[in-house]
Parts: structure tokens; C-alpha cells; sequence
């Protein structure tokens, strides 16, 4: 079913749109009849076809599931394909971009693997990795370049990489320093229920602020702060810019990262603070061996939260003159270039995906080992 | 060994949790507090390891008034065992057994040495529980490690907190067993929590009761339930088990005449009274064996009150 609409969508909706340059609106565009093209289209397909047969028998999941990478490879190729054919006869600055049909059915196949893979009980990630190593062997192939996501990124490729460096120093920068406060705060918040207080009430009043209104709020002081000694400007810090954006970012990690933390500190049940402490371990003992590893898989838990967050509040920092991949999304949103939006966005969503399934991978094997 | 003298403790307001206590239990001797629930015990022997300071009032331990003494090195001298148990959920048996002699900086072949001769003290074999984690025991097994994790560094001093009371009776009885066995190859002084009156009768040399605070009475057992009792020890008690209570305080070898016991139902060494009159229920007996040459009589021991 998933399979049969997968199939059909690029014919329904088109498979490719064309537009004269890169910031003129794109129209749908025929298929152009080549053979590669006519090839791949064939094994898109059959694949579509196995697909559907294979889906129907519990045994042949892990079949289906292969056959929708190979729908999903075989639809990539066809549209590089084409795309290459169209422009062939069309003017240099005219791009091809894929329309409707072809999000449509990358969007079908997707359900389809996952359908499979969940039929027999397992996560896709079979279809994930597959599909992944194909797409990129693909991009590396240089099968894709004719597509115009992939020329906008050839004529900005140092001003992404620039713009991913910023992204990675904003995001990394106000994860540490939000680490280096919400630590020692949270120590501080287990001694004393005052500092808790006060530690919850800050960081739940933070992220009532909408984030830009915050980073609004961070200028004025840093640009006074800035007025009052000239050095800081050396230092590159100021009323606009990374300084009060990594400000800002830092100051929504704290509570996701401080609250984590207290609850982590605290899961050690107080009869067993009771035994240790009746043992004779110290403060500083019973926090090392027994609420810290105890509390660790929480503590990760909120770790992994901050980065994904770290990750997408970096994106705003471009309103401040922070830099970073947001500083491309908003230059696209201004320009109405769905391309460079999309080049801002993909790397966004990949860092974060990194992000988390680097803590996730570091929490799966803390609770291997406990 | 221990001593506490007119030691008071009040949280917040209301009347005081331990109200101006005066007790002493010699050393080598196993004291037992009994009372009910909130009378105060606990928060009595939390005070023994400063768990809990005293308003007013001293505790001694061997002799040295413990205030002045730095409080992680009177702890790691005093064995300390609780209901709940309390092992480290994400430590090993023998690492558990160890937290101890690692805080006081053992070697580590003395520590493995030692975590193996207090697992077979405690009758579980090292092979087999040494890498075990707290998650892969029951729960007389894990009081066992508890009570193996007391001992390691081998202090003189034990409290123990109704370490036995969320165990079911079959288990129960096996531990208290236990108990009175390592006592006395070790010969420790213990300190030994219970609201269970049964309990505290298998294993206190001396029984001090505890009252909203206040300490209602003390001595040995055998004192404690003569015929002159108070209504709150009766009622401690039970009115009408106290009989039955005070055969248990008592050696059945004392109530012994002389004679042929050769086919009579025999007791264990050391059984008392209680121990005496079951049997002869269980066998429908009119006398038991105390000895192969002396026997206990029904009719002496309902006579003896
Ligand atoms: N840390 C504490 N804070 C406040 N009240 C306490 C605390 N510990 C004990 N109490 C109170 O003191 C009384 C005696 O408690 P406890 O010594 O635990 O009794 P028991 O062990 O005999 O059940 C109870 O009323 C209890 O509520
Ligand atoms: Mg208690």
C-alpha cells in the first residue's frame, strides 16, 4: 500500500521542478526520457513492486526492508539523473530542485522501511544506515551534483563550513560554560534548600523569557559592561555578537542541566546515604562513590537534553549578529531561497542527531555496565 | 563497652524522642532494645555513632566520651547495620563487604582475604557470592552481607537497627541463629534494635525497654519477667503470653532431676523452658532429655512459675 503510493507520487506530483536561477520560482518540469534515467526509474520500480509482495509475508520483512533502500537509492539516482538531463538544455544559471512527488515518495518510503522494520520488531536502523552509506556514496559519486541543493552548497561551500565552525563554537561554548555553573550550583542546591530555591527560581524565570526577547535583554548590560571598559571589546565581547548569545543559550541550559542534576544527586534512596554515611565515608566520599554513579544515567539523561538544545538555540544567535548556520537560514528566508534555507537547516538537525546519539550511546553503555 | 548516661534528644517541638536514658551494656554482651515503634530506639542508638547528637547528656564507648572524637574515624570503628540493609546497589558482594577496610586503607590481598573469611562466617560460599551484585540476592541473603560488611574491619562495637524485622519468620529465626553463633566466636559487643518481643528474648543477654522515650526498665531477661512486672511491661508483653515469655528467659537444664533420659525426647544444648515445653507438646511427653542422664518433668515445670 505504502509502497504502491510511493511509486506513483513522483508521477502524480512531479519528480522535479525547474527554475530559471536560483531565486526565480520554480515550475514543474517533464521527465526527461534518457536512458540511465528510464534505467533507474525501472529499478525504482520493481523495487516498489518487490516491495509490495515481500510486505505481505511475516518471513520476508527484512526483504522488504532492503528493497525500500533500493527503492529509495534508485529514486535518488533517477532524480540527479534527470536533473542532469534537464539542465543540459537549459541556460547555466537555471537550476533543477526536487518537487513535490519526490519528497512525497522519499517521505513514503521512509514509512514503508520503518513499517517493515517495526513488522518484525526491530528498530529501522538497518534502513537508516543502508540508506545513508548508499546516499552518500551517491553524493560522492557525484550522481547528485546536478541538483541545485548541491550547486547552492558548491558556491557556499567555505561559508558553510565557516558558518558550521561558529555553530559548533556557539552551541559547545554555552554548553560548558552552562555545565561549569549548573555543577557547582546543583552541589551547592543538595546542601543548602535555599540555594535550591533560588537555583530553580533563576532557571525556570530564564526559560519563561522567549529567546529572543532574552538575547534582547543581554545586550543592553553587555553593551553598558562594554561602554564602562573598553578592554572587553578587545576580547570580542559586546552588546551584539557571540558573547551575549553564548550568554543567552548558556542561560536555557540551566534548567534542563541543573535540575537533571539535583535529581540525579538525589536517587540514591536516604537509607543507603544512612549506611554509608554510618561507615564512616565523608561527604566528598559518599558523593563520589555513591550519588554520582548512582545518578549518572539521569544526569546523562539531562546532558543529552541541553545539547539538542544547545544545538537548536544556536540557530537564533544569527539575530544578534552571532553567527553561525542560523546567519544562512535567515539570508535564505530573506532571499526566499529555499536552497540555502535548507543547507542551514540539514546541518542543524545533523548536529543535534550527533549530538544526541553520541549521550545516547554513552547513557546505553553506563546502563550496560551497571 | 558502651554507656550512655541521661542522654536526651527532642526534633522540633512536643516531647522528646529519647528522654534522659541512662544504659550500659558490658562488652561482650548482646543489650537489646525493645519498644514500640517511634519509642525512641532508633534515634537511642543513632546516637552511639553520632548519626544523631545527643541534646544532653554523654555517650561513652570504651571508656571515651565520643563528642570529642573526629566522627568518620569513631564510625569506621563501629559496625552498623539497618533494616533496609543499604548495600551499594552498583558494587559487587565483596566490594560491598570491603567499604570498610578501603576507607581505612587495607592492602588489597588482606581485604580479598578478609571479605572471604567474613562470607563463610556468615555461611555463604566466596566462590559463589564474591561477585554478585546486591540485585542478585534475597533478602536473608543480603542482611547476611550486611552483617558480613559490620564485621570487616573487625570492630568491637555493633549496632544493629531491627536488622532482621523485613524478613520472613523462617528466615528470621535462621539469622537469629546466626547471630547468637558469631557472637559468640567473636565475642562482640552488640547493640540490637527490636520492636519484636520474641526476638529480643533469643538474643539479649540484657533487655532494656524503651517507652515514649523515657527507659521502663533493664537488666537480664530472666529479671525483667519475674512475677513482680509492671502493667507496662505486661502489656508490653502481652498479659497472656507473659507465662509463656518467662519459660523462654530461663535454662532448662535448671528445672533438671537426675535419671535414665536415654528414650526420652532430647534438647538441644542450651534450650530454655519454652524450648522444654513445645517438645513436650509436639511428642505428647510427659518429660524430656536435657541431658543423657538428666530429664525435665512436666509437672516441675508447670509447678516452677
Ligand atoms: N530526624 C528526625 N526528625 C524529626 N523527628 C524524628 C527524627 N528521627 C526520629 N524522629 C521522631 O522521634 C521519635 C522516635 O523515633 P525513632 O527513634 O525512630 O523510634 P523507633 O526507632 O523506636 O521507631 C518519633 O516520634 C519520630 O517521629
Ligand atoms: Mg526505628
Amino acid at each position: 500500500m505504502l509502497a504502491g503510493l510511493a511509486a506513483a507520487a513522483p508521477f502524480l506530483l512531479g519528480l522535479l521542478s525547474l527554475a530559471p536561477n536560483r531565486l526565480l520560482s520554480p515550475r514543474p518540469a517533464g521527465l526527461p526520457l534518457t536512458t540511465p534515467v528510464l534505467l533507474s526509474i525501472a529499478v525504482f520500480l520493481l523495487a516498489g513492486l518487490g516491495l509490495a509482495l515481500a510486505a505481505c509475508r511475516a518471513r520476508s520483512l527484512r526483504l522488504a526492508e532492503l528493497l525500500a533502500v533500493a527503492m529509495m537509492l534508485a529514486l535518488l539516482a533517477s532524480a540527479g539523473m534527470a536533473a542532469e538531463a534537464l539542465l543540459r538544455d537549459a541556460s547555466a544559471s537555471a537550476r533543477a530542485m526536487p518537487a513535490a512527488g519526490f519528497w512525497m515518495s522519499v517521505l513514503l518510503v521512509c514509512l514503508a522501511g520503518g513499517a517493515a522494520a517495526a513488522g518484525r520488531g526491530a528498530a529501522p536502523s538497518l534502513f537508516w544506515a543502508a540508506s545513508l552509506l548508499g546516499g552518500s556514496a551517491l553524493l560522492l559519486g557525484g550522481g547528485l551534483e546536478s541538483l541545485s541543493l548541491l550547486k547552492e552548497a558548491a558556491a557556499r561551500g567555505p561559508e558553510i563550513r565557516a558558518a558550521l565552525a561558529q555553530h559548533l563554537a556557539l552551541s559547545g561554548g554555552a554548553f560548558l560554560l552552562a555545565l561549569l555553573v549548573a555543577g557547582p550550583a546543583a552541589l551547592l542546591a543538595l546542601r543548602h534548600p535555599r540555594a535550591e530555591a533560588v537555583l530553580m527560581g533563576v532557571a525556570n524565570a530564564v526559560q519563561v523569557v522567549p529567546s529572543i526577547a532574552l538575547f534582547g535583554l543581554l545586550m543592553a548590560p553587555l553593551g553598558a559592561l562594554v561602554a564602562f571598559f573598553p578592554v572587553l571589546r578587545t576580547w570580542g565581547i559586546g552588546g551584539i555578537g557571540p558573547a551575549p548569545a553564548v550568554l543567552g543559550i548558556a542561560a536555557y541550559l540551566l534548567l534542563p542541566l541543573a535540575s537533571s542534576f539535583l535529581a540525579g544527586l538525589r536517587l540514591a534512596p536516604p537509607a543507603l546515604l544512612e549506611a554509608a554515611a554510618g561507615q564512616g565515608m565523608t561527604d566528598r566520599q559518599i558523593l563520589r562513590a555513591v550519588r554520582l554513579p548512582m545518578g549518572a544515567g539521569v544526569m546523562l539523561g539531562g546532558l543529552r537534553l541541553a545539547a539538542v538544545q544547545a544545538v537548536g538555540l544556536a540557530t537564533l544567535a544569527a539575530l544578534i549578529g552571532g553567527g553561525g548556520l542560523g546567519a544562512l537560514i535567515f539570508q535564505g528566508i530573506g532571499q526566499l531561497a529555499a536552497d540555502l534555507i535548507l543547507l542551514g537547516v540539514l546541518p542543524v538537525v545533523a548536529l543535534s542527531l550527533a549530538a544526541d546519539a553520541l549521550l545516547a550511546g554513552a547513557q546505553t553503555a553506563l546502563g550496560a555496565r551497571a | 563497652m558502651i554507656r550512655f548516661e541521661a542522654v536526651s534528644r527532642r526534633f522540633g517541638q512536643g516531647r522528646p524522642a529519647v528522654d534522659r536514658v541512662t544504659l550500659e551494656v558490658p562488652a561482650g554482651q548482646i543489650g537489646v532494645l525493645l519498644g514500640e515503634s517511634g519509642s525512641g530506639k532508633s534515634t537511642l542508638l543513632r546516637m552511639a555513632n553520632r548519626l544523631v547528637e545527643p541534646d544532653a547528656g554523654r555517650v561513652l564507648v570504651a571508656g571515651r566520651d565520643i563528642a570529642g572524637q573526629p566522627v568518620e574515624e569513631l564510625r569506621r570503628g563501629i559496625g552498623y547495620v539497618i533494616q533496609s540493609v543499604g548495600l551499594f546497589p552498583h558494587w559487587t558482594v565483596a566490594r560491598n563487604i570491603a567499604t570498610v577496610p578501603r576507607l581505612l586503607g587495607w592492602e588489597a590481598s588482606r581485604i580479598a582475604a578478609r571479605v572471604d573469611a567474613l562470607l563463610r562466617l556468615v555461611n555463604l560460599p566466596p566462590e559463589e557470592f564474591r561477585d554478585r551484585l546486591p540485585a542478585e540476592l534475597s533478602g536473608g541473603q543480603a542482611q547476611r552481607i550486611g552483617l558480613a560488611r559490620a564485621l570487616a574491619a573487625d570492630p568491637p562495637l555493633l549496632l544493629m537497627d531491627e536488622p532482621f524485622s523485613a524478613l520472613d519468620p523462617g528466615t528470621r529465626r535462621d539469622l537469629q541463629a546466626e547471630l547468637r553463633r558469631i557472637h559468640a566466636e567473636t565475642g562482640k559487643t552488640i547493640l540490637f534494635v527490636t520492636h519484636d518481643v520474641e526476638e529480643a528474648l533469643v538474643l539479649a543477654d540484657r533487655l532494656a525497654v524503651l517507652d515514649h522515650g523515657r527507659l521502663l526498665a533493664e537488666g537480664v531477661p530472666r529479671d525483667l519477667l519475674a512475677d513482680g512486672a509492671g502493667p507496662e511491661i505486661r502489656r508490653l508483653f502481652g498479659e497472656s503470653g507473659l507465662a509463656l515469655h518467662r519459660l523462654a528467659t530461663r535454662a532448662a537444664a535448671a528445672l533438671a532431676t537426675p535419671g535414665d533420659a536415654a528414650s526420652l525426647p532430647a534438647l538441644p544444648e542450651g534450650a530454655t523452658q519454652k524450648d522444654a515445653l513445645l517438645l513436650m507438646l509436639e511428642q505428647g511427653a510427659r518429660a524430656v532429655a536435657v541431658a543423657p542422664d538428666a530429664l525435665l518433668r512436666w509437672d516441675d515445670l508447670v509447678r516452677a512459675r
